[in-house]
């Protein structure tokens, strides 16, 4: 589904990210992991078409980023950045529905078909009581809720999250976690998050990629990102490897 | 929806009705001086106030919308100090002796101004909305000192009338003014309208509305251009206006709580009818001299803003 080849990106003279090559297919929950201002949020917009790369390519469905026309890549590519907050009060569903904008004409407003699929969408997220409460009445859970069902309005095959996990306490990171991994399960898209808690990336994810200083570190399943001498080399701290759940955890040696 | 424009409407056709009925001279169809008062004097300021006030309130929804920004006006990115630099040369050149000069050299520094903030801002095909405001503070800055230098130089006879001009008024409007303001309006209003769809996606954020599909930059570039030309040939025409383009959103923001594509409409309406009022209050209240129209969108603005704003809490 996706491909990126040899893909570079710096922010004037600073790199970013720098020669990542990687595949994702369908249906996966896929984390990307990796320290403060290893090239995640970068990478992540990339491959959203907020940034282009400046070397190598992205390719989408086997066709490259710049021939997909804008609205179009925007229907099957849902992006949600860190923490967006729209400046004037809104209310839930208006936020969901704004999700369905890349179907919408010119001058169209959205049909019948549109805030079905916002309910629909809110009702996956387990949001529905929320549709008509006002944005900044919510707590961080629940914007983070109505947020990811505004990205699944507009029905897309692939989901690009950044930190959905930030600010948010252990209890909404499991249910949060859990409702990723019911996306991707219930719907069929694939879904990429950037997390840098890494037992939380590693919870639910089929497969992590571990940036490191812009470059993609590793490539592999949860069960061998979460080691001891991993944490050591690409997030330099010394850690214990804890089996629970049938999952690995990792905790920081004291 | 309907709703709200069938209301804003009535209001609108309620407060021209009871402009054109109230004024120095009582309205007498039988009388040819009043006639010709109410066909040449009074009908084109009322509609010109209609047409400045949605002018006004039509760039300020835009104007924040673009910047993100609740507190920013038409005026924010230094169109009025442009105009108002270019009013002020102008008289001190003593150019106001030929007519209808000054609003056309003021138009000339409300566009330059706008241009001269954009290169400012622009880095890297990229317009920073924080830099945009920043230079726009910056200019305004050095348009005052030009302004004040200017009415310094002027000849004591003409600054009564730069003053006046520069605290906002309708005296002197002409059909002229009126087909001017009005025609500028219904092309921004469709222009906007083209736009709208991608505009409102705006408010959260331009990295957000770009992974949307949305060319930020142009929708920018489209927005910030039509409100520039729009609010520089109000400010020529009428000078400064305060607080329609602030308060209008906001107001219309508490009552219906909308996205971008209604707040056009409703701002137009909204905006029209509180300076067509502001204006009549400004020409009947003294008989013997005309009060700052300003002061009047403010006096009539702030108190049903203020309740409003106590209700939403």
């Amino acid at each position: 589904m996706l491909v990126l080849r040899n893909v570079s990106y710096a922010y004037g003279d600073v790199a970013a990210v720098r020669d990542v090559t990687l595949t994702v297919g369908d249906r996966q929950l896929v984390a990307l992991a990796g320290p403060n201002g290893s090239g995640k949020s970068t990478l992540l917009k990339l491959i959203a078409r907020v940034f282009t790369p400046q070397r190598g390519e992205v390719l989408f469905e086997d066709k490259r980023l710049a021939e997909w026309q804008s609205k179009e890549y925007a229907r099957r590519v849902g992006y949600l950045p860190q923490d967006p907050d729209p400046i004037f009060p809104m209310r839930a569903i208006e936020v969901v529905v704004s999700g369905r904008a890349p179907y919408l004409g010119r001058f169209a407003w959205e049909s019948e078909r549109d805030w079905e699929e916002a309910s629909r969408a809110l009702a996956l997220c387990d949001a529905t009581h929320l549709a008509d409460r006002y944005l900044d009445e919510m707590s961080g859970g629940e914007r983070k809720r109505v947020f990811l069902a505004r990205v699944l309005a507009g029905t897309p095959s692939l989901i690009l999250l950044d930190e959905p996990f930030s600010a948010l306490d252990i209890s909404h990171v499991q249910q949060f976690s859990e409702l990723l991994r019911e996306v991707v399960d219930r719907t069929g898209c694939t879904v990429l998050f950037a997390a840098h808690d890494l037992n939380w990336a590693a919870a639910r994810s089929d497969r992590m990629l571990v940036m490191h200083r812009g470059t993609l570190a590793l490539d592999a399943t949860p069960r061998d990102v979460m080691r001891a001498d991993v944490m050591e080399t690409l997030f330099g701290f010394q850690a214990e490897t804890v089996v629970a759940g049938g999952r690995s955890w990792v905790v920081p040696k004291t | 929806m309907t709703r709200a424009v069938l209301i804003l409407t009535t209001l609108l056709i309620l407060a021209i009705a009871l402009a054109i009925t109230f004024g120095a001279v009582p309205l007498d169809w039988n009388d040819p001086t009043a006639r010709m008062i109410l066909l040449r004097l009074r009908l084109p300021r009322v509609l010109l106030a209609a047409a400045i006030g949605a002018t006004l309130a039509v760039a300020g929804v835009t104007f924040q919308t673009l910047l993100r920004n609740p507190l920013a006006d038409p005026f924010i990115l230094g169109v009025s100090g442009g105009a108002a630099c270019g009013a002020a040369v102008a008289t001190a050149l003593r150019w106001n002796r030929v007519p209808g000069l000054v609003p056309i050299v003021a138009f000339a520094g409300a566009l330059l101004a706008t241009a001269a903030v954009f290169a400012l801002a622009r880095r890297r095909d990229h317009t920073d909305p924080v830099r945009l405001l920043i230079s726009g503070l910056v200019l305004n800055a050095f348009f005052s000192a030009v302004i004040l230098i200017s009415f310094a130089l002027s000849p004591q006879s003409d600054l009564t009338a730069a003053l006046k001009w520069m605290m906002g008024t309708l005296f002197g409007a002409t059909w002229t003014s009126v087909a001017l303001v009005a025609s500028l309006l219904a092309v921004a209003m469709i222009v906007l309208a083209f736009v709208a769809n991608d505009l409102r996606l705006l408010v959260f954020g331009e990295e957000d509305a770009k992974a949307r599909g949305v060319d930020v930059e142009r929708v920018k570039l489209i927005g910030f251009g039509v409100a520039s030309i729009v609010t520089g040939a109000a400010v020529a025409v009428s000078g400064i206006i305060g607080f329609v383009g602030l308060l209008v959103p906001h107001l219309i923001r508490l009552i219906w709580r909308r996205d971008f594509r209604l707040l056009l409409p409703l701002c137009a309406l909204g905006g029209a009818t509180l300076v067509v009022l502001s204006d009549l209050l400004s020409r009947v209240i003294v008989r013997t001299t005309e009060l700052p129209i300003g002061a009047f969108t403010a006096l009539l603005g702030v108190p049903f803003f203020l309740s409003l704003l106590r209700r939403a809490s």
